[in-house]
């Protein structure tokens, strides 16, 4: 085109203004096609990207997946094997809201209410936690919860709280050999697992308790990611830790691989027969609105146009109406998925520089593609047009 | 003469039709498979979650409280309750039968494990130094439990627990076989196939034969696991179990499924237990199993829930999204259809057709159209669901007559729509300047 004396090109844009301003209604059908395919491209691609990123973190709703623990030695006395503190630093931290980690240190004790005689055998289970690791909706169980005492708050377990007849609030001696401590109920926990035979403390209380300084039983880790990405991170953290176990919690490792792969193929199948459908249907309609642009390609080569030239027009024209109702459709696509994301993950969804030219780009594509019916055009013969014959 | 005219009008352009057409049934294509997919998701994926185990656990009510650590309980044996196995069957008579799934009771017992050694000196097996403390849990493996009605129901760990993966085979039930864990078989060297004795502080030991190493990722792989029934000889509790695993298909629990049932009305507790919420469910359990306490396991159960209602929004916004679409594409598409007849209207017009004939002919028109591409595309749509249910589910949606109704209603509702704009422009028309091109 660079080629064309400036005249010419003045007079290709004035005629592809003048096509584009003939009809509005046409114009106006047309960029609604357009821009409704790009828009639920630009959607769709962006939501996406996001969506899967975000499911792995759903994920971690079950709880913690990867467990360090003591190897099992030849003596089998589980109680007894412990993990130094230190191997805690070593794991890495996990993003905040993205999961966590806590250690923990299991003690069995006499819980004894205050003012009772009565005392009973307990789990106590001592944690420090970094982000939600044991139980990321812990806080939905809870029966009931107390001012917070920040130094010695116990959760204590339904069943541990029924038959020690206890409340929030109240107190707790634990003692375990000859030592002893005292905790203050902050919340009953109703997990339905083990929990609810349990008494947690903080990890310094559980020591204590246990004559074990700088020991733990066990670390839980929750780690966000694809079932890849989970693979790797317990691979990294046997290497960091070689004296300990480093195991993926089967239940829920195979579980969540199983079901992710099932949800994001769900999501990419969906995804690409609505895009692909999107397009085909912009397409057929695109098609036959171009079609009736027979008399324009008959005027124009009855006075003179070369087959070429009158064709570029009319892809011109095709590739503009493409690219404007691409860059308005994929704009309100991106806002679009951005609402979405909120409606479905309570998190706005991250928008995608990207997505946006290529959603733009796949509309323009999709534009020229349905013009090119045009080119069946180039038989044509002006006369039998005008006569109103083909 | 009206319908020679509309015949008229297809004979005559078939080619602008039969696009117009494909539009319609891609469009509607889309949103029949769309549709279908996201109305079978829920139940699909609810299956899918039951590979997370068991989400509802048994307990007998007057339990004393159990100490457990990694695994190991540490009560004295005669501590605690138990419940009778023989109620078990039960759990498929209530109203909820078909939502319960699978279940598999649980016996545990501290046992003394040891191979037997081949001594050279006295050219016999010897007892060598006990291995120590492990656990045996009792269980069912491939367990037929007969119904009150006759019927037999096939149930056991491998339902419960599907991502225990066993090198060998699962042991029979009653037929003195066990599984082992894998780091109490690296412990012990144990192999598939050897004999394993096995001796509580009370009772006599015996030998089980050793079938498979099963890996559990969970404090099971420190165990040795066999049937039920050999566990309760050892506990001299014959008939009973401590635990219960249960896997059942619920309903996420949304807030009103959350709600105390004793703070409700008659007319919300019908409804509350008329939904397969896991605790309506755990609560008609409990009616059945007397002195037990049917827990609701809150991680797997509210995880579930939680992640089951996004992924179901999720589908359901996409689906919205295709239907958006095809909506906005076949509406565009009937207008132009429209639009380019503008000279036939005029035509029409000029020869004393009022606007409402007009109308009345293209809308009849673009209603066959709607009917024919509307029907072509639920086809289509049906294959592709299958395609993708197959393909994702290994199992295809069934075919709906709610989603037929909705496509073919969608469909016509469009067509018109989309028409009716340029129908309406068309309508003012002065015949005279179209027919001059004007």
């Amino acid at each position: 085109m660079a080629a064309l004396p400036s005249g010419n090109r003045a007079m290709f844009w004035r005629i592809i203004r003048r096509l584009l301003g003939a009809n509005r209604g046409r114009l106006f059908v047309m960029l609604l096609a357009l821009g409704a395919g790009a828009a639920v491209t630009a959607a769709l691609l962006n939501l996406q990207v996001d969506a899967k990123r975000r499911l792995t973190t759903e994920f971690r709703a079950l709880g913690a997946n990867v467990i360090v623990a003591p190897r099992a030695t030849s003596d089998t006395a589980a109680r007894g094997e412990t993990l130094p503190e230190s191997d805690y630093q070593l794991v890495p931290s996990i993003p905040i809201n993205m999961g966590g980690k806590a250690a923990s240190l299991f003690v069995l004790a006499e819980a004894k209410s205050f003012g009772s005689a009565r005392s009973i055998p307990a789990v106590v289970v001592g944690t420090r936690e970094e982000g939600d690791a044991a139980n990321r909706i812990r806080f939905s169980w809870q029966l009931s919860a107390s001012v917070s005492h920040t130094e010695s708050n116990c959760w204590i377990g339904r069943n541990v709280a029924s038959q020690l007849r206890v409340n929030t609030g109240e107190r707790v001696f634990l003692k375990a050999a000859e030592r002893e401590e005292t905790c203050h109920i902050w919340a009953i926990v109703d997990s339905g697992e083990a929990e609810d035979n349990q008494i947690e403390v903080n990890l310094e209380s559980a020591q204590r308790l246990a004559g074990l300084p700088g020991r733990i039983s066990l670390i839980q880790v929750s780690v966000p990611g694809t079932p890849k990405t989970v693979q790797r991170y317990i691979d990294d953290l046997q290497k960091q830790i070689p004296a300990a176990d480093v195991h993926g919690i089967r239940q829920f490792t195979e579980g969540e691989a199983k079901i992710y792969n099932r949800i994001s193929g769900l999501l990419t199948a969906t995804i690409g027969i609505v895009l692909l459908l999107t397009a085909l249907c912009v397409m057929a309609a695109m098609t036959n609105v171009a079609m009736e642009r027979k008399m324009d390609v008959g005027l124009m080569k009855a006075i003179g146009g070369s087959i070429r030239r009158v064709l570029r027009l009319f892809l011109a024209e095709a590739a503009l109406l493409g690219l404007a109702g691409g860059m308005i459709g994929a704009a309100a696509g991106i806002f679009l998925s951005i609402g979405l994301g909120k409606a479905v993950f309570g998190v706005a969804a991250r928008p995608r520089l990207i997505v946006y030219p290529v959603a733009v780009a796949l509309t323009v594509t999709v534009a020229i593609i349905s013009a090119y019916p045009l080119r069946r055009l180039a038989g044509i013969r002006p006369a039998s047009v005008f006569r109103g014959e083909a | 003469m009206f319908l020679r005219l509309v015949a008229d009008s297809f004979g005559r352009r078939p080619r602008h039709k039969l696009l117009t057409g494909a539009a319609l049934a891609l469009g509607m294509g889309v949103a029949t498979a769309a549709l279908s997919v996201s109305l079978d998701v829920g139940d699909r994926l609810a299956k899918e979650f039951r590979g997370l185990g068991a989400n509802l656990l048994v307990t007998p009510q007057a339990d004393s409280l159990p100490l457990e650590i990694g695994g190991v309980d540490y009560r004295p044996v005669n501590a605690g309750a138990y419940l009778p196995e023989a109620d078990l069957p039960k759990l498929k008579t209530i109203f909820w039968r078909n939502n319960v799934i699978a279940f598999s009771p649980v016996l545990e017992v501290r046992v003394a494990s040891w191979t037997p050694q081949y001594s050279p000196a006295s050219a016999t097996f010897v007892k060598p130094a006990t291995n120590g403390d492990s656990v045996l849990i009792g269980t069912w493996s491939n367990h037929s439990v007969s119904l009150p009605d006759g019927r037999g129901f096939l149930t056991g760990l491998e339902q419960t627990s599907p991502w225990w993966r066993v090198e060998g085979s699962w042991f029979q039930d009653g037929a003195g076989e066990c599984i082992v864990g894998k780091a109490f078989a690296e412990r012990n060297g144990v192999i598939v196939g050897s004999p394993l004795y096995l001796a509580t502080s009370s009772s006599e030991g015996r030998s089980l034969k050793v079938t498979g190493i099963f890996t559990s990722g969970g404090s099971e792989d420190k165990a040795v696991v066999t049937s039920l029934s050999i566990v309760q000889q050892y506990v001299g509790k014959p008939g009973q179990y401590r635990k219960l695993y249960v896997s059942a298909l619920t309903k996420p629990e949304d807030d009103f499924g959350r709600r105390n049932p004793k703070t409700m009305t008659p007319a919300e507790f019908e409804r509350w237990s008329c939904s397969p919420y896991v605790s309506s469910i755990a609560y008609s359990m409990e009616q059945v199993l007397p002195g037990a306490d049917v827990r609701v396991v809150r991680r797997v159960a509210e995880g579930e829930g939680q992640i089951l209602t996004r992924v179901r929004m999720l589908l359901w916004l996409v689906t919205g999204a295709a239907l958006l679409a095809a909506a906005l594409a076949v509406g565009a598409s009937s207008a132009a259809s429209v639009i380019e007849r503008r000279t036939e209207i005029g035509l029409m017009k000029a020869l004393g057709a009022g606007s409402g004939t007009v109308g009345f002919l293209l809308a009849a028109e673009q209603l066959l159209l709607a009917f024919v591409g509307g029907g072509a595309g639920y086809a289509l749509g049906i294959i592709l669901a299958r395609l993708l249910g197959e393909r994702i589910f290994g199992a295809a949606p069934q075919p709906s007559l709610i989603v037929f109704l909705v496509i073919i209603a969608l469909g016509t509702g469009v067509t018109l729509l989309g028409s009716a704009i340029p129908l309406r422009r068309a309508s003012r028309y002065e015949p005279a300047p179209i027919l001059r091109g004007e």
